[in-house]
């Protein structure tokens, strides 16, 4: 049977991608909030008690219906014990390539025949 | 009356392969192209947010039922979006006046034959509380539950096989659906 691409073509020339990056984080989000419910074995209600809400509050969290502030998933990372958003550290330094040196290559051939030359010699010691 | 169709692949993602159907009368062109030719005039955002949707569980997840609603009147039939209390969804109609949100109205009724296969069929923007009473979906929904009917019964029969994962199918590239 013949392979067709009709969604991904279709994203490609009409999608926009906020909404698809909000769809991407949405689910990432709440997927972590449900797995994170499977594992303590907890449903909704646990995890209103919890954060001391109403189960309707969080049902309406976690519903799509309600565009979730940072506080609120806050208050359920310290309920769940975890991390819903990652930060990343901060970077004290990072090597940069600078690109080559103009008239690198015969500073490399000196380096080698110096190199070279010094492991040749044999050097006899005055007593 | 008979009725026939055929199988149309639509897309592979990394985890989940779908594909629609074509009604006789339609050659080529899949009901879900049809939906989406529609959609991109009349609701193209809604469309945008369904169809995203479809692509990150396909590619991240896999189409596990609560990824889906249930509208199953006489077959396994499912739409999306979904409206388990977790996944109501994703798409918001805000109303900056009223400080309200309606959820996606707009249908897309699928069959999710396992976790990585889905048919995509129809659909329509729903306007009232059932599908049954709604002018604009309750002819998709129907054409949906029948659909799923027949494809149950072509993995019954064999007429449509499993991939040794499970996670394909594979089928005479002339396999007619009646019905």
């Amino acid at each position: 049977m013949k392979k067709n691409s009709i969604i991904s073509d279709w994203l490609a020339q009409n999608g926009d991608p906020e909404i698809d990056q909000f769809v991407e984080k949405n689910l990432a989000i709440t997927e972590k909030v449900r797995n994170k419910l499977i594992l303590k074995g907890w449903n909704n209600g646990d995890l209103a008690k919890a954060m001391g809400k109403s189960p309707s509050e969080v049902s309406k969290w976690l519903s799509g219906m309600h565009n979730l502030t940072l506080k609120s998933i806050i208050k359920m990372e310290r309920a769940l014990e975890t991390e819903l958003i990652h930060c990343e550290p901060i970077k004290e330094f990072e090597y940069v390539f600078l690109g080559m040196i103009h008239g690198a290559d015969d500073f490399n051939k000196k380096k080698a025949d110096y190199t070279a030359s010094s492991e040749m010699s044999e050097y006899s010691l005055a007593m | 009356m008979n009725n026939f169709a055929k199988i149309k692949h639509i897309n592979s993602f990394n985890l989940v392969e779908y594909y629609s159907v074509c009604l006789e009368e339609d050659e080529d062109v899949s009901l879900f192209e049809q939906f989406v030719a529609k959609h991109t005039k009349e609701n193209k955002e809604k469309l945008n947010h369904i169809l995203s949707w479809i692509k990150w569980i396909g590619n991240k997840y896999t189409a596990k039922a609560d990824y889906f609603r249930n509208e199953a009147e006489t077959a396994d039939t499912s739409a999306l979006p979904p409206n388990n209390p977790n996944w109501e969804p994703n798409y918001i109609e805000w109303n900056n006046e009223t400080q309200t949100g309606e959820t996606n109205n707009l249908r897309l009724y699928t069959f999710r034959a396992n976790d990585h296969v889905v048919f995509l069929f129809n659909g329509d923007v729903k306007t009232a509380d059932t599908a049954q009473n709604c002018p604009n979906v309750k002819s998709h929904f129907k054409m949906a539950n029948t659909l799923t009917r027949v494809l149950e019964q072509c993995f019954r029969n064999h007429d449509i096989k499993w991939n040794e994962e499970q996670t394909d199918i594979e089928l005479e590239d002339d396999l007619e659906l009646n019905w």
